[in-house]
């Protein structure tokens, strides 16, 4: 088995909490903060560190709005955020097919 | 990180995308309800005679009421079960994109049922190919050929036309057979397809 793929892995998306901000966002235009905290199951707290380093590394957008008077937190992903993590889906892939042709 | 992690984050993955992207809550006892409310619309409508426009249009728009009422509270009770939100993002998209088409033909419905503008036939023909926009539009968000189900109802629309146009709007046809077929038949058919499908998938996942 080639170890240099897990090498390759990006640590930033390859960490539990931000891999499911990641996945989440992949698949929608935009998400609000209630919705991802609802769904993950993370704390206000947790979650804002999260997409603070993922912001870092411009893989998400936070853009802050009003919606009924009430601000609104939404998170999409940049583009290289979407390149990012195809990359990362593309190694897991390369990953589990070396070890099933082993 | 051993590849059966890489295999684990990849499952993880695609379960948080498609909790994400798509409206997963159950649809075969929806379309169940919306089936079998269809058909004893069609024998209540048939048995009483109900074949002015008014009393045509009162019967199918209370009945398209009913339906949405028990649509909403089985999928509420679904996703209390499951314990997961239940207007969640892709429930949201699913909802704005059913609202234009539906809200569309109902208004269209009132209004050639209480000022009498087409006769029951015609407003058939309409509800139809609303409806279809709306399976259609919603099945973006949806697994499981909700967009063809959609172009079912569009097709049949466009033959309900065609028979009106060439045999007359009076060639004997009643409409609460067409709608009782439609509405009632096709949805028990796609309901129970939808039934036997999701029982093989959840015993091959588990």
């Amino acid at each position: 088995m080639n170890p240099e793929l897990f090498l390759q892995l990006d640590r930033v998306i390859h960490e539990k909490g931000r891999l499911a901000i990641m996945s989440m966002l992949a698949a929608s235009p935009e998400l609000s903060f209630t919705e991802m905290r609802d769904a993950l199951e993370m704390t206000d707290g947790n979650l804002t560190t999260h997409i603070r380093a993922l912001q870092q590394e411009s893989y998400v957008s936070v853009t802050k709005s009003y919606q009924n008077k009430r601000p609104l937190t939404t998170c999409s992903l940049t583009a290289s955020g979407r390149k990012a993590f195809a990359d990362y889906v593309n190694l897991l892939e390369q990953i589990v097919q070396q070890n099933k042709s082993i | 990180m051993s590849p059966n992690l890489a295999e684990e984050n990849l499952q993880t993955i695609r379960t948080l995308m498609e909790r994400s992207a798509l409206y997963r809550r159950a649809l075969a006892p929806i379309m169940l309800f919306a089936g079998a409310l269809g058909i004893i619309a069609a024998v209540i409508g048939l048995l009483l005679h109900l074949d002015s426009m008014r009393s045509f249009g009162t019967l199918w728009l209370g009945t398209a009421g009913i339906v949405i009422i028990g649509a909403f509270l089985i999928a509420r009770r679904q996703a209390v079960q499951d314990k997961e939100p239940f207007w969640s993002p892709p429930t949201r998209r699913v909802g704005q994109a059913l609202l234009p088409p539906l809200f569309a033909g109902m208004f269209l419905g009132l209004i050639f049922a209480f000022v009498g503008i087409t006769n029951p036939s015609f407003i058939t023909f309409f509800w139809l190919l609303f409806y279809g926009c709306a399976l259609h539009s919603s099945g973006f968000f949806m697994p499981r050929g909700m967009r063809c189900f959609g172009w079912i109802f569009i097709g049949f629309a466009c033959v309900v036309l065609c028979i009106l146009a060439f045999l007359s709007p009076n060639a004997g046809i009643s409409a609460h057979w067409l709608m009782g077929f439609f509405f009632g038949v096709l949805h028990l058919a796609y309901g129970a397809y939808l039934y036997l499908t999701e029982k093989k998938i959840l015993s091959r996942e588990s």
